[in-house]
């Protein structure tokens, strides 16, 4: 008897033991993708689902570490740039082969490259690249060293090559040969794709074991993100990137240590007026929105702090300009936030000639001020926001109305029409460093929102921004180019051409039963490392209240 | 037998000239609705001054509607039915795969709303209990009342199928008119009659009064199967089913001319051809 | 059925007692549907907000009373626009026959293959930005009652179509009366009945319509309740389960659609 207790318990005692290698090699990541992935051809990759599927096929010569936001070399062992910061030469992985077979050389980068630089391709990845007129060189001297030599120096041009998936020159396959940790075996339109692993990945976990640890993943095409969350729940799905904050709030009410909130978000919310001179709106509008004061007094009028508590329940905070307080080698923290002051907001409109007629705020010819502010359906935070703000300003006298529209009108009144007074939208920063969004901050760029493909600056505060942003594209050193940038931030500051509401969390929830996982602020979030991600049973299955 | 031959093939071409005219007013409902031709992409930072020119240019392609709608219907006497600008695939493939979902879920809910309308309007006037009557009024009258959102809702929760929402929506509207036909139908004197001499309720229905009911229940056919193809497409549009309707409402919101043509032309089709059942009844009074 | 009137007296008596609490909504609530009380977002119900409070703070009860009324004044409109608009084309069809009769049923059948929804999100979005959200609200049931008329057309087709033959239109038409003359003079006048019923039972068809395009984003501008807007709460299914009075838009949706189906005997629905 006692003997028998004595094995039992042995055995309890090495099961137990043994709990952390349950969760074993194998099984399937199951998560879903928002949208429909529009290609595997990794050049013309402009969607966020096929930017996720890239992401995971994809092998790149320098790799972004998500978690450290530093580079690590993949494809390439080492690199070096030269002095001018026009080429760049790396030095490859030997022996590695492509998810069917064929041998991966310097050959199959060249083609890569000169197919995304082509510029009829129109590839956003290879735009990115591009900073001057003229060819680009690209010397492949042996198999397994490439030298690309660009027209004019690339701002951060290694971290460049972290979106540049490598695609092979001679494979059958074409894109569909990958040098990344999965490789698609499935699609079905609508429904889901599935991705296997991929037996040639070059990766090996520290001892020596090979990556990725699951065999499949996965990804269902789910656009309703009440759905995601019911299936997430229910343990259908693994992990869900940028949740809801009412929805993480629940769930982690209900399912505490599912969650993980991985910090303030790069990404703002922020509303323009419509500064366009030619615009179809009427000349007093025009003239309310051109004056900083107005813009001013409508941003301080603002109560952010409301914002970020009902709206996002507290997973947000506020934001007074482009750059995010967890960026922290670009943000500026010299510049102070005003916070709420409504005496201060209506101070600057009465010293702009605005009068109040009892509750109502008037400008200088008598008119009624009165604005309509049109946002993108579908999405409830925005739509609440705008509503918060209506009332905010009610307080200075401000008629504002909301319309939500959807996204191709709401384009189209952006971009063509230019028929409207001022838009709520969010902007997407996927790079931490500010040079991406030169096309919003040039006064001639395409996405400079209030005003776009302008022939010359029309304020002087935009030919200011214009300089600096030339300034810090071809600065020399990194201190320059942030001293360049901080001028911008405080520029923004003052002019408010852009009022920025809140900075977002980064949301994101991850079942029990994977292993590995941990959620960052960069995108992709909690499957950055998806190549060491492990799936097991779930340990905490039932845990919801 | 000629003659029938002549009505029938009248028939199909009014229906072919109907599904083309619908096709064609989508196609110009798409085509001068705010937004058409503006891509989402246009808004990338990354895009040099160029490509957004390119995609600019692409969204203009279709413009002349006439000259459009001309190339697209003779490249679909050829069985191409275009490519989709949202999906970069072929039209006539992403149809072909979604329509069984569809159809699938639309037979299975007529079945199933049928079988339901049927057996509860026939119990409640034979048995001739007014509870069960009242109570079949209240059921059909409460979910007649139910948005179809909040029915796409329900079903999502409830992890139920697509079919079963559709018959949810269908089956209300659907007893009311047999409870209609029946009545009327048990009210003929010879019905009466039968009934008298107590020949069983089986029989009566089978050889009496499915006979005589018959063309309004082929005309209701029709129109529940339409009722159910029109409630088919908010609901998978809804609960995210890879169906003609989730494809359908993409469609719009995306603008995507060549697909939204397509499309309309088979939803037409279909409406229509269900609802000239109910056309023959009407046409032919008995 | 003795039992069947009550019903209806009871549905009626229901509804014109929604109807007065919408009207006098303001005597019935200190607050306005549009106060936000940011301290207490998603509240329980209270003394103070009888049935708790929206995701923003605004209270629930305000808003669905106001809701009420204006769903309860627009859908009528909408489906009197709609009927007329059947009654005419529905007259013409089946007093003429041959070819009026298949232009109007086909503009019948192919108005109710187009896909309705996207009509409707095209025409909003080409109203003007700057318009009041009272306006816009007209706008929306006005654009559903233009659009809703196909399901009447075929009832008034079929009862015109009976009068056909009847004397006093023979007589109409001995004496030279003018067709535009004889449709509202002669013919709908006699339709009434049939045109009261299609109106009766297009109310609830509008208000639904209604709430499913709100539902989709697509309806009455912020911050005006509709109970489109207020059915838009369900969507978070899981919060509502936790917090069944949240149901109560629904509710009122349900008992009003089915009130006004009670009142209406099931035979005049059948085509």
């Amino acid at each position: 008897m006692k003997s028998q207790f004595a094995r039992l318990a042995l055995a309890g005692i090495l099961v137990f033991a043994a709990a952390p290698f349950w969760a074993q090699t194998g099984g399937e990541l199951h998560f879903c993708l928002r949208g429909e992935p529009k290609t595997f051809n990794p050049i013309l990759v402009d969607d966020d689902a096929s930017e996720n599927v890239r992401y995971l096929t994809g092998g790149v010569l320098i790799r972004l570490n998500r978690q450290t936001q530093a580079l690590e070399p993949a494809l390439a062992t080492s690199w070096t740039v030269s002095k001018d910061r026009r080429s760049i030469t790396f030095h490859l992985r030997k022996g590695l082969r492509f998810s069917d077979g064929t041998p991966f050389t310097s050959e199959d980068v060249a083609f890569t490259m000169r197919q995304l630089l082509d510029p009829a391709t129109h590839s956003p990845t290879g735009d990115a690249f591009r900073s001057g007129q003229g060819n680009t060189e690209i010397r492949t001297p042996s198999a397994d060293v490439v030298t690309i030599t660009f027209p004019a120096p690339v701002a951060g041009l290694e971290r460049q090559f972290d979106q540049a998936a490598i695609m092979s020159a001679h494979s059958s396959q074409k894109e569909m040969a990958v040098l990344g940790p999965f490789q698609v075996a499935e699609y079905k339109a609508g429904s889901y794709v599935l991705l296997k692993k991929n037996a040639n990945y070059w990766k090996h976990d520290s001892k020596g074991n090979s990556l990725p640890y699951v065999d499949t993943v996965r990804l269902d095409i789910q656009r309703n993100r009440d759905i995601e969350l019911m299936r997430f729940r229910r343990g259908e799905v693994h992990l869900i990137n940028n949740l809801e904050a009412d929805q993480f709030d629940r769930l982690q009410h209900d399912m505490p240590g599912i969650t993980r909130d991985a910090g303030t978000g790069l990404d703002p919310e922020q509303f323009w007026f419509n500064l366009r001179p030619s615009s179809p709106l009427p000349e007093h509008k025009k003239a309310w929105f051109r004056t900083t004061e107005f813009r001013k007094a409508v941003s301080l009028a603002i109560n952010r702090d409301d914002l970020c508590r009902v709206v996002y329940a507290g997973y947000a905070k506020p934001a007074y300009g482009p750059v995010s307080p967890s960026n922290h080698f670009w943000f500026n923290s010299a510049l102070k936030n005003p916070g709420r002051d409504v005496d201060a907001s209506k101070r600057l409109l009465a010293k702009a000639g605005f009068r109040f007629d009892g509750e109502t705020l008037k400008d200088s010819s008598g008119n009624r001020v009165e604005f309509t502010l049109i946002t993108n359906s579908g999405n409830k935070a925005r739509e609440r926001m705008a509503t918060m703000i209506q009332q905010d300003l009610s307080e200075i006298g401000i008629k504002m109305n909301v319309v939500t529209l959807d996204f191709p009108s709401l384009i189209e009144r952006m971009t063509r029409t230019f028929d409207y007074d001022a838009c709520l939208l969010g902007f997407l920063n996927t790079d931490l460093d500010p040079n991406g969004q030169m096309t919003v901050w040039l006064s001639s760029g395409e996405n400079h929102p209030w005003d776009p493909n302008q022939k010359s600056p029309a304020t002087a505060w935009e030919a200011e921004i214009d300089k600096l942003m030339r300034d810090q594209a071809t600065a020399t050193t990194e201190k320059q180019r942030k001293a360049d940038f901080d001028r911008v931030q405080a520029i923004v500051a003052e002019q408010q051409p852009f009022i920025y509401l809140v900075n977002k969390d980064v949301l994101t929830a991850v079942s029990s039963s994977v292993t590995g996982a941990s959620p960052v602020v960069l995108n992709p979030q909690a499957f950055w490392n998806a190549e060491v991600l492990r799936v097991g049973p779930a340990t905490n299955l039932g845990a919801q209240k | 037998m000629k003659a029938l031959a002549k009505t029938i093939g009248l028939r199909l071409l009014r229906l072919t000239l109907l599904a083309l005219l619908g096709g064609f007013l989508c196609a110009t409902l798409v085509r001068f609705a705010p937004g058409y031709g503006v891509d989402e992409r246009e808004l990338d930072p990354r895009l040099s001054h160029e490509s957004v020119q390119e995609i600019r240019k692409a969204g203009e392609l279709n413009s002349n509607l006439f000259s459009y709608y001309g190339r697209y219907l003779n490249k679909a006497a050829h069985g191409d039915f275009g490519k989709s600008q949202w999906l970069q695939q072929p039209v006539s493939v992403l149809i072909k795969e979604r329509f069984s979902v569809t159809a699938r879920s639309v037979l299975l809910g007529v079945f199933l709303a049928w079988a339901f309308a049927f057996s509860f309007s026939l119990a409640s006037i034979l048995s001739k209990s007014f509870a069960l009557d009242f109570s079949g009024t209240l059921l059909s009258g409460f979910l007649i009342a139910l948005p179809t959102a909040v029915v796409a809702i329900l079903a999502l929760y409830l992890r139920a199928p697509v079919f079963a929402a559709i018959a949810l929506v269908t089956f209300p509207k659907l007893f009311r008119y047999l409870r209609n036909v029946f009545v009327h139908a048990f009210e003929q004197p010879y019905i009466l009659a039968a009934r008298a001499r107590g020949i069983g309720n089986a029989r009566i229905i089978y050889r009496h009064v499915l006979p005589l009911s018959s063309p309004a229940l082929l005309a209701l056919l029709g129109i529940s199967l339409s009722l159910a193809f029109g409630a088919a497409i908010p609901l998978e549009a809804l609960c995210d089913s890879p169906g003609i309707g989730q494809l359908a409402w993409q469609a719009a919101l995306n603008r995507d001319l060549p697909l939204i043509t397509s499309l309309t032309l088979l939803v037409t089709l279909v409406t229509v051809a269900a609802n000239s059942f109910a056309n023959v009844k009407q046409e032919n009074p008995l | 059925m003795n039992a069947l009137k009550i019903m209806r007296r009871v549905s009626f008596v229901i509804l014109i007692a929604v109807f007065a609490a919408s009207l006098l909504a303001g005597k019935l609530v200190p607050y306005s549907h549009a106060t936000q009380f940011r301290e207490a977002p998603n509240s329980l119900p209270s003394g103070k907000h009888l049935l708790g409070t929206d995701p923003l703070g605004r209270d629930l009860f305000a808003r669905l009373l106001y809701g009420t009324r204006i769903s309860l004044l627009l859908a009528p409109a909408a489906a009197l626009l709609s009927t007329m608009i059947a009654g005419v084309f529905g007259a013409f069809a089946g007093l003429y026959g041959g070819w009026p009769q298949r232009v109007v049923l086909t503009a019948a059948d192919l108005s109710m293959a187009l896909p309705l929804l996207f009509v409707l999100l095209t025409l909003r979005a080409l109203l003007p930005l700057d318009i009041s959200p009272a306006l816009s609200i007209t706008c929306t049931f006005l654009l559903l009652g233009l659009l809703g008329w196909s399901s009447s057309l075929r009832v008034v087709w079929a009862s015109s179509r009976s009068l056909r033959e009847s004397d006093f239109l023979l007589m109409a038409r001995a004496t030279g009366c003018s067709p535009l003359r004889t449709i509202f003079k002669h013919v709908l006048p006699n339709l009434r009945p049939v045109l009261f019923a299609q109106f009766w039972i297009s109310i609830p068809v509008f208000i639904l319509a209604e709430a499913t395009l709100s539902m989709l984003g697509l309806g009455v501008m912020e911050p005006l309740p509709s109970w489109g807007n207020l059915l838009r709460g369900l969507e978070d299914f899981p919060a509502v389960s936790a917090n069944p009075w949240k149901l109560a838009p629904l509710f009122m949706v349900c008992l009003v659609v089915i009130c006004f189906q009670m009142i209406l005997p099931a035979q005049e629905e059948v085509s």
